[in-house]
């Protein structure tokens, strides 16, 4: 059954059900972990947890992604 | 500019992450403003390639970029307070190292450790705010490059998108440009908001 998730003030659907968990959602859109930081609902998710960070459509979710250049 | 911008700014503390292209200029800007303390880290020197854009001049190639940033700061302002380290940050290096700044400027070329040092600040250094940057690569379009403010301790400068790659180099114009938003950005936070945190340190 197909969900919705709001990430970066966007709702984005999901045809086969929200992923499991913030890792999976990364793997979904293609982003490499190593260069998110990730905000849920106002609270900073550490890289290692992204995996243990279960995800609902209820959640306010940021992804802060870093392009290398400096 | 008015004493009073100059007495705020000599309490602050700021520390700057990396002194390629943006560090090395960001340095020379808040060192032009008197900042009270800049705190500088980088493991790196100065490589041929690195004077396309960044602040080093030719005799300096082979010199820690630390040791060479604190002399030309100091060509500046000789009475500068400068604190250098030539380390590798990792998240508790960047927590020893910046532990008394106010703010941090991420001035690193990698994504991963851009991402490492915004997550460690976030997470473990209370109160500190950090200016990072994320999409500088390229020339012209100058107006995409913005200053965002994300959340209370996070300002994003950039594009977002323009990272490093094959028929993408970092340019001295376009580089320079991001470094002064960061720079600007820093400034702005010293005095609009940590103003009376800076009066108070006054002693």
């Amino acid at each position: 059954m197909s969900a919705v998730l709001k990430i970066n003030g966007t709702e984005k659907t999901f045809d086969e059900g929200i992923p499991s968990n913030l890792s999976e959602l990364l793997t979904a859109l293609e982003i490499d972990a190593a260069t998110v930081v990730a905000e849920i609902d106002g609270k900073i998710i550490e890289r290692k947890d992204f995996e243990k960070t279960a995800l609902n459509e209820t959640q306010s979710i940021e992804l802060i992604r870093f392009v290398g250049g400096g | 500019m008015a004493p009073q911008i100059y007495f705020e700014l000599k309490n602050a503390v700021v520390g700057i992450a990396g002194l390629g292209g943006l560090g090395s200029n960001v340095g020379v800007a808040l060192t032009r403003l008197k900042v009270g303390k800049l705190i500088l880290a980088d493991f790196d020197v100065v490589e041929e390639s690195n004077l396309t854009r960044q602040n080093y001049f030719s005799d300096q190639v082979g010199r820690h970029k630390v040791d060479a940033s604190i002399e030309n700061f100091r060509r500046i302002n000789p009475d500068a307070n400068l604190e250098g380290r030539k380390v590798r940050l990792t998240p508790e290096k960047v927590v020893e190292v910046f532990k008394e700044c106010h703010v941090i400027a991420e001035c690193f070329d990698r994504a991963d450790q851009k991402q490492m040092i915004v997550e460690t600040v976030l997470t473990k250094m209370r109160d500190v705010i950090i200016v990072s940057v994320s999409g500088l690569a390229g020339y012209g379009r100058s107006n995409e490059i913005v200053t965002r403010r994300v959340s209370d301790r996070l300002v994003l400068v950039g594009d977002t998108v323009s990272g490093t790659g094959p028929g993408v180099p970092l340019t001295a114009p376009r580089v320079g440009i991001a470094a002064y938003h960061q720079a600007n950005a820093v400034t702005e936070i010293l005095l609009n908001e940590l103003h009376t945190k800076l009066a108070r340190n006054k002693t």
